[in-house]
């Protein structure tokens, strides 16, 4: 028995090397969005109305961070959104278990999930209002709805796309019902759990900022707010900055290795 | 051969309901078949002629009402590890490695651990797969995945293996290889076996007795015996072998007729 031969490793040159590289590529991406956004608030006119410069920007960020106001924010937001997405998940992925485990609670409670799923968390924002007044409560229940939808659709067309075989490959091994569950269809629905997760938590992200502004509560999307009230595009310029690089930073250190490191290795996505 | 009958079927027919036009589809008709101890038994018959709706009857997968299926004396009700199946697709779990795909029989049967690892090796060694124990099956050729196939049927002892075309997917030259392998393999556990097929060549290489089918619906047309011990059947001696050659045009004559009756009808 044979193994294919690795590729040949080849010479590099370092320009090569450099370009290669993600980070860089990242970096010089990065660099490169900076210069423009200078060039552009260079050139208007009352940049401080339209487009602060970065460094107008940067200043108003220390000015932020010096009062404690930033940390606040951004902690407060961060908090909602760990919260609000693990409940979420929490509350999804079971139920999307037991649907894609049974398919008459599946047919019964399809109806009413498809309904839900049109109906955004924006949507359901003015009656959680009603109910539960501008309050930090009603944010997190508009992230709770919002995050619940993917992951339970997610994981219960994960269990129904287990491929037939493997669950009759376990059977004629002796293996009981329990057993097929925790052997075949849970790992099975493995990559739809993590996609579904993927989904669910940029739901939340979105749903938390808006959130936030709706009901008036402190955090990142207030701050974007307050800052239209207050004239500080600066203000509004860097919250917008913190929600996608919070994006970026989570997607990559946390939601995509979380995929990488099980699924890909079973060779059950490929990119 | 000698030794007791370990599967039975005594007059087994089979009908498909069918839920749109009410009408059935008759796939099996009138099966008498006994399968002694360490025998190789090959199934060969026309496409659609329900030699896979008979493998998955004995194997409990597809439940029948009429005649009777027994296993070391026992009714069939349902699958058990008493028969291992080896799927013409890729059936082993690709979120198990090689070793844990060739233990999961023991350990769905909660044998102790180190009595696992020791089988799973031996397994491992039989089918040539030593060195690839910690790899995932998307890491492995087609040939190699239906070795571990293969090693995890064997792994959890059955008293019969059922196989249906387990060798369709992979290419010729592999697809010698692994017949050749299988042999060696059913020589050291003393296997019995029920092997299903499309290929007369590999029927008339493998088995001790070939089971021509007819064409739906499946009834036994008719059955050769090859007298070839397990030993001297390798394919660089089979060639010249005329037992197997005889068998061999005798099973596609079979084959034929049925296929070219199959034409008009
Ligand atoms: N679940 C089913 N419902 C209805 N009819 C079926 C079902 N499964 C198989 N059949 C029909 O029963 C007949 C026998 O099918 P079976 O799969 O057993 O054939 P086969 O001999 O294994 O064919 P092949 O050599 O192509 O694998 C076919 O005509 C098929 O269409
Ligand atoms: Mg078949």
């Amino acid at each position: 028995m044979t193994t294919a031969d690795p590729a040949p490793v080849r010479r590099k040159t370092l320009r090569k090397r450099l370009t290669d590289s993600r980070a860089v590529q990242l970096i010089i991406l990065t660099i490169g969005v900076f210069i423009l956004w200078g060039i552009i608030s260079a050139v208007i006119e009352r940049p401080d109305r339209y487009l602060p410069s970065p460094l107008t920007t940067l200043i108003s960020s220390a000015d932020l961070l010096e009062k404690g106001v930033l940390i606040s924010f951004y902690s407060d937001t961060l908090t909602r959104l760990v919260i609000g997405s693990i409940v979420g998940l929490l509350m999804g992925i079971p139920f999307g278990l037991i649907l894609g485990l049974n398919r008459t609670i599946a047919d019964m409670f399809y109806p009413l999930m498809n309904f839900f799923q049109s109906v955004s968390g924006i949507a359901i924002f003015p009656i959680i209002v009603i109910w539960f007044g501008n309050s930090s409560t009603t944010v997190m229940i508009v992230i709770l709805y919002t995050s619940f939808f993917p992951i339970a659709f997610n994981v219960l067309s994960g269990v129904r796309s287990v491929p037939m075989r493997y669950i009759s490959a376990a059977r004629t091994m002796g293996a009981s019902r329990f057993q097929i569950i925790r052997d075949v269809l849970l790992p099975g629905a493995m990559p739809s759990v993590a996609i579904g997760s993927r989904l669910s938590i940029g739901f939340a992200w979105r749903a938390v900022i808006a959130g936030e502004m709706l009901a008036g509560q402190a955090g990142l999307g207030n701050m974007i707010f307050a800052g239209q009230e207050l004239d500080n595009t600066a203000q509004i310029i860097l919250g917008m900055a913190l929600i996608g690089f919070t994006w970026i930073l989570l997607d990559h250190f946390l939601l995509r290795p979380l995929e990488s490191d099980t699924i890909e290795r079973w060779g059950l996505v490929t990119r | 051969m000698t030794g007791e009958a370990k599967l039975i079927v005594q007059g087994l027919s089979h009908h498909y309901p069918d839920e749109y036009t009410g009408e059935s589809v008759h796939a099996l008709d009138n099966i008498d078949l006994k399968i002694y101890e360490n025998e190789f038994v090959a199934i060969v018959g026309p496409s659609g002629c329900g030699k896979t709706t008979f493998l998955n009857i004995i194997a409990g997968l597809l439940p029948y009402r009429e005649g009777r299926a027994m296993v070391d004396g026992v009714d069939i009700k349902g699958p058990g590890p008493d028969r291992g199946v080896v799927f013409q697709e890729h059936a082993i779990l690709p979120w198990r490695t090689v070793s844990r795909n060739i233990g999961h029989g023991l350990e769905l049967r909660r044998t102790p651990k180190a009595e696992t690892q020791r089988r799973v090796q031996e397994y491992v060694d039989l089918v040539g797969l030593s060195g690839f124990e910690d790899r995932y099956p998307h890491e492995l050729s087609g040939g190699m995945k239906q070795r571990v196939a293969v090693a995890r049927t064997l792994c959890a002892d059955p008293v019969i293996m059922l196989m249906d075309e387990p060798f369709a997917a992979v290419d010729a030259q592999t697809r010698i290889t692994l017949q050749d392998e299988l042999n060696r393999v059913v020589m050291a556990t003393e296997k019995t076996i029920l092997f299903i097929t499309h290929s007369v060549e590999e029927a008339a290489f493998l088995g001790d007795r070939c089971i021509v089918f007819s064409r739906r619906p499946g009834r036994i047309k008719s059955e050769i015996k090859i007298d070839i011990p397990r030993a001297e059947r390798q394919w660089k001696d089979m060639v010249n072998n005329s037992k197997f050659t005889d068998a061999r045009d005798e099973i596609l004559g079979l084959v034929r007729s049925e296929v070219t009756s199959n034409d008009d009808g």
